[in-house]
Formats: C-alpha cells, structure tokens, sequence
C-alpha cells in the first residue's frame, strides 16, 4: 500500500468551494482523506510532500483535444500530447475522433483506448464520429461505440449541415444514453471565412466568420437537443449570446451543456494583427466587447467547461498566407495560464477559473475525478498561481508548436502534476 | 525647422497603410518629375544600373506587370519577369519556401501580386531586399493608390477638399482601400458607393466619410468618380441578380454624371467591363482620365523603385 501526504498546500475545490491551507492524504491511487487547517503531513503517510503553499488543485479534465494519432503522426502523438498535457496540468482529455482513418468504428475506438495505455501518462478518453467518416450523412454505430468506451459523439469541426440528419442521431443517441457534441456553425453562413467578421476582417480584406452563423447554428443544435431529450454539447462557443442561447434551452428542459476554448477567452481580433497564422482558429478571436461578455458568463457560471481546443498543426500547415493556412492552436500547455491571467485581472476568482476545468467536465462525462474529495482518483496539480514565465514555442512539449501564446509573458505555472497518487510531471526536475 | 531634412526611411512599400503623409507627397512630387521627364522625351537618371528587379505575379497580370517592367527598365534595372501563375513554381511550394529560392538570388527589389490579402507582407518577412506589393488578395495596391492620388493632384491642382466617390465591388476591391488610405491622408473627402453585399463594414477606418448605396446620392457635388471594376462571375446571384440591374443603379451614364460637378473626372483602374460599370461614350469622353492612370501609373512605379533601391 502506498501512501502519499500532500500538506501545506492552498487546498482548491471547485465542486466543495474549498480554499483553504490544509494536507491531503493519497492512498492507492485514490483520495483517501482531505484535512483542512494540517500544515504538517498525515502521520500515516509512508511519503510525504511540503507543497511551500502551492495551489493543490483537481488536475484539468479537457473536453477538447486533437492529436495526429492515428494518420498525422508528424502533428502529434498521443505520448506526445500527453507529455504535453501533464506539464499544463491536465490529467485528463478526450481525444476528438478527425483522425486520419475517422474515428467512426468500435475498433478504432479501442485502438485510441489501448494506445493511450501503452504510451500515455494522462487519462485519455476517446469520443467517436456521430456519422460514418464525418460526412454528415449515415449514422455511425454510436451504441456499440459507446459500450466500447466512448464518452461522447460529434461531428467535429463540419457540424452535420442536415437537421434531419442530426435529428435522427441525436434521437437515436439519446436511445443509448449517449451525449452529443455539436459546434454551433450554419456552414452556409460560415462559408469560407478566415476571422472574426467586421470592420478588423473588412480592412485586412480577409472573409469573416460571422456571429449570425454560430447564434443559428446554436439555436438548431439546442431546440433539437430539447426535442430529442439528447444531451448536447454545444461545442466551442465564442459569445455571450450563444451562451444564452444555450441557458433558454436548458429552462425548455434541454440538457445542454457549453464549452469554451481558453485562447477566446484571452485574445481578441486585433491579436491576429499582420496576418499571423498562429492566431487563426475558429471560432474565431472575436472583439474585446465578445472577450469581456464571454468571461461574464463563465463568471455566472453559464460556462460547462473550458477547454484547450488542441490543434497542433506542422509548419508546413502554418507558414502560408492567412487565408490559406490552417486553423487550430496548440493550447494544452497554455490552458492553465489563460485562465489565471483572468484571475489576475481579477475578472474571475481562483475558484470561478478552474471550476469549469474541473469538476465543470467531469459532471458532464459523470468522471469521478475533478473534486478534492474522499475517494475520487489522486489526480491533482501543484501550481504556483504568480509565477511568472515566457512562453516560447520552442520550449512546448507539443510535437507542433503552433501556439498563439508565442512569446507572451504569462503569469501562473504548474509545478508538479499526479495522476491516480503517481507523479507524471516535476517541472523543478524537468529543469535540471 | 533648420536642418531637418526629410528621408524616405521605408525598406518595403507593402500598403499605403504605413505611409506618412510626407511619404506620400515625396513620392508623388518624384512621381511628377518623372511624368514630365517622359513627357518631354528625356531619358531619367539610370537610379537602378546594375539592379535586378523580379516581377513575381501568382496572379496574372499583364498590365500591372508591364508597368513595373518599363518603370524599372527607363531606370536602367535588369528586370526578370515571374509570372509564377503558369509555372511549375507555384505548383507544391509554398510561398514562402518560393520566397527563400528567390531571395538566394539575391534580387534588389521584388515586385510581387499574390491571391492571398497578406500574402505580400509574409513573403516580405522572408527576405532581405525591398518589396513592393503589386496587389495581395483584397488587401492593398499601394501603386494603385499612388498613381490615382497623382492623377487626381495633377488634373485638379491639389487633393485636399475634393469630394471623390468610388463605386463598385468594394468589399473585394484592394484598390479601393489603397486608394482610400492615400486619399483621406492628403485631405481628400472620400464617399464610398455600392451595393449593401459588396460594400463591408467601418470602412470609416480606412478613412471613407461615408457609405452609401444610392449612386445618384452620392455623386452630388462629386469633384472625382472612380469606377470600379465588377468580376463578373459576383454578378450572376450570388451578390446581385443581374448585369443589367448593376448598371441601372450602378453604371456610370452621362446623365448620372451630371450630378457631379460640371468639371468633375471620371477614372478606371481597368480593365473596364464597358456598358456594365461605366458607359462608352463616359469611358472615351473627355472627362476620363483613364489613360492618364495608366501613364502615370509608370511614373508611380518609377519614383517607388527609386525610393527603395534607387543610388541617391
């Protein structure tokens, strides 16, 4: 039996509401007791850790995450994802199924599953294609998929364009008690837009992604989430207003849950500047009017989770012109970072920021792990909230390191990450 | 202010976005001794002897690329024209690794168009010698704007407090921001003119006064209209419903001209859709200045290789 004491430490539990210094005791892989006020360890402990203070945290359950494997491996693995992941402090993701072959069938499924075990430290969990292949037209074996470990089912970034089609998914996932993902886009309206649509895209002569199609895409996602009794996802919101969107449904009855990625919450528009491809995601950076109305509604809460939205993408992807390159952020080692600088700003408590990268995720998933509490799984973070760091691509972990983040000065670090009472990452010993 | 001299300290034009006023006046002022150096049938200094210029087109262009070439050449430049749109250079290479091949041939100006609005500016990123954007997607044409800044100057006496309407496909139009930019900084009071689905939003930060939809409106009191030119493949549906519905409301008639003022110009960045944009009997009359833009769109291009790689 082994057994850990983590003491004086600023115990952060989101799903209790605990702030406090205190220990916690790990045994087994398990959380085995959680004393606030105990500044020295557990005396039953057969290891013990002074954390100096440091924030201890549920580790980070991320929603969103891409990697190469299986088809793009020259983008990223998922030992390389998880190396990555570990030293931003998450602990846990689900890996989205646009992979190269789609992850549209149960051997695939498993496939992810077992690779994760031999090759990766975090938790990686699979999501499977809502239709064969992604096409948006027959439905994929999500029953068979789900029974062989798949959390949730989506189409990806080409959110089925048919409503009957996702209609009849979404009823029939509902059947086998599955969730679905969906990102709020009328394709139609969306078109070949490259940044947020206004004056900024006007100028810089590039297309727009327009506000319109993600509010439309959202109230056809939620209206047919009410209708079919489907949990939905709505997957990568960039406004308040959908966020809205979204909490009528839920007073309909729709189980609905929203998901940010982190970078929206921290750039605005006018980051993209001279065309940097680094910043080009979608949805995209919006105005700093949307930014500041968007952590408004994590602030109320109307946020399920925050997520990274990893998409490492090579250079050969990135080094184009704007509207030629390739959206997507590497985003697992900034995710912490982001978040804090909002609590820096103080727009957000420490505990707002990383509920919605907590316990947010896992009630959506019914995880056990992202509380502080007796029993759950020993997946927690040290993080030093003030410590300042330069963020340079070269040093990501990620295997693509396309990073809007790039030489920004961020303020907040994860110092030692468990999982299951292990520790996967030390970055005092991964200095030297 | 004695001592103070002023330099044109630019290592690229890639937009009128980056230009001082100063800058633009310097160039235009060169731009007119040139004008009337040709004109007069005088061979300019050779600035450029022994200078390479490389015309770098991934979008086909025959007049811009012909312009650049004879400005470069009255300079006394080698000139080498790229016109990569029919080359096996674009195919499979990336911009910016044509970029770096180019670069190692080491090339003192390089005059590039490409599809992509900033495209220009990543190749210019990438190399050491000046360059010149000769149009990147919907972005800018800064030569554009400079050569019909000059025409305007020459033909009215000065820009400042003159009212110029641009009409047409702005939304697309990379003229039209050039333009714009240059415009607004030497005083002028630029109206912008279209449809509402190819006219986009706060173009008041390019510098426009206003944004109207009404042609005939917008013309009152005009001192200069400058035309745009509609791709037609924009006009079959997908942002307006016809040909001859553009011209009802858009096209440029002399009865429309009429509410301009009585001496008002009418210019064309070309090629012109006659009889879609602009009438014949407009386009050929006395009022255009159309072949005046392109002359001095020479000139332009003469005074902006000198600046950037010009002995001084």
């Amino acid at each position: 039996m082994t057994t850990l004491s983590i003491h004086n430490a600023r115990l952060l539990d989101p799903a209790s509401g605990t702030d406090e210094i205190g220990a916690i005791l790990i045994e087994n892989g398990l959380i085995k007791e959680i004393t606030p006020g105990l500044t020295t360890p557990h005396s039953t402990a057969k290891s013990t850790l002074d954390a100096n203070g440091l924030c201890l945290a549920p580790g980070l359950i991320d929603l969103r995450v891409k990697t190469g494997e299986p088809g793009e491996e020259q983008k990223e693995t998922l030992a390389t994802a998880s190396r990555a992941a570990v030293s931003g402090g998450v602990t846990s993701f689900v890996v989205m199924p646009d992979s190269k072959p789609v992850i549209d069938d149960v051997a695939l499924v498993r496939f992810i599953s077992e690779r994760a075990k031999e090759t990766a430290d975090v938790r990686i969990y699979p999501s499977g294609a809502l239709t064969v292949g992604l096409e948006g037209n027959a439905m994929a074996e999500v029953g068979l998929m789900a029974d062989a470990g798949a959390v949730f089912f989506t189409n990806g970034d080409l959110p089925i364009q048919n409503a009957s089609t996702l209609k009849r998914s979404m009823t029939y996932a509902a059947s086998r008690g599955a969730i679905v993902m969906s990102r709020p886009d009328e394709r139609a309206l969306s078109g070949s837009g490259v940044m947020n649509a206004g004056t900024l895209a006007g100028r810089m002569g590039l297309s727009g992604l327009s506000k319109d199609a993600e509010w439309i895409g959202a109230m056809r996602d939620t209206q047919l989430a009410i209708s079919t009794g489907c949990p939905l996802i709505l997957d990568l919101i960039s406004t308040a207003r959908t966020a809205e969107i979204a909490h009528d449904a839920r007073q309909q009855g729709g189980k609905i849950y929203t998901t940010v990625a982190a970078h929206n919450l921290f750039f605005n528009e006018l980051d993209v500047g001279d065309y940097l491809t680094y910043c080009k995601v979608n949805p995209p950076f919006r105005s700093e009017d949307d930014r500041l109305a968007l952590i408004d509604a994590v602030k109320q809460g109307l946020i399920t989770a925050v997520v990274s939205a990893h998409d490492p993408q090579p250079p050969e992807e990135k080094r184009l012109p704007y509207a030629e390159a390739s959206f997507g952020a590497a985003g697992l080692e900034t995710t912490l970072a982001a978040m804090l600088s909002l609590v820096h700003e103080e727009q957000l408590t420490l505990l707002e920021a990383l509920a919605p990268l907590t316990n947010g995720p896992a009630d959506v998933l019914g995880l056990p792990q992202g509380r502080l509490s007796d029993g759950a799984p020993a997946d927690v973070i040290l993080f030093d909230p003030n410590k300042p760091w330069l963020c340079q691509r070269e040093d990501l972990l990620t295997r693509s390191t396309n990073s809007p983040f790039d030489g920004r000065r961020l303020q907040g670090r994860v110092m030692q990450t468990f999982i299951a009472g292990k520790n996967v990452f030390d970055r005092t010993a991964a200095k030297k | 202010m004695a001592g103070y001299t002023y330099t044109f300290d630019h290592a690229h034009l890639l937009g009128i976005a980056g230009l001082h006023k100063l800058d633009i006046e310097h160039i235009l002022d060169l731009s007119d001794k040139y004008a009337e150096a040709t004109r007069a049938g005088q061979r300019p200094d050779p600035v450029l002897k022994n200078k390479t210029v490389l015309n770098l087109f991934f979008e086909n262009s025959t007049r811009t690329m012909s312009s650049f070439e004879i400005a470069a050449k009255r300079l006394g430049a080698d000139v080498v024209n790229m016109p990569v749109a029919h080359s096996s250079v674009k195919k499979g290479e990336t911009l910016i690794d044509t970029a770096m091949t180019l670069n190692a041939m080491r090339p003192d100006v390089l005059v590039v168009r490409h599809s992509a609005s900033g495209g220009v500016k990543l190749l210019s990123r990438k190399v050491d010698c000046a360059v010149i954007n000769a149009g990147d997607g919907s972005h800018e044409h800064p030569t554009q704007g400079l050569l019909d800044t000059l025409t305007i100057r020459r033909n009215k006496g000065k820009v400042e407090g003159l009212k110029v309407v641009i009409c047409g496909d702005i939304v697309h139009s990379r003229v039209a921001r050039s333009t714009t930019l240059a415009l607004h900084q030497l005083g002028a009071s630029v109206h912008l003119c279209g449809p509402a689905t190819l006219v986009p939003n706060g173009t008041e930060t390019w510098g426009a006064a206003s944004v109207q939809n009404d042609f005939d409106a917008a013309l009152d009191g005009a001192d200069v209209v400058i035309m745009l030119r509609l791709q037609l493949e924009r006009m079959d549906g997908a942002y307006l419903p016809s040909r001859r519905e553009y011209f009802r409301y858009y096209g440029l008639t002399a009865e429309r001209l009429a509410r301009a003022k009585p001496d008002a110009l009418v210019m064309h960045p070309g090629p012109m859709n006659r009889g879609i944009e602009i009438e014949s009997a407009i386009a050929d009359g006395d009022r255009s200045l159309i072949t005046e833009q392109v002359e001095m769109g020479v000139a332009v291009r003469e005074a902006v290789l000198h600046l950037l790689a010009g002995e001084t």
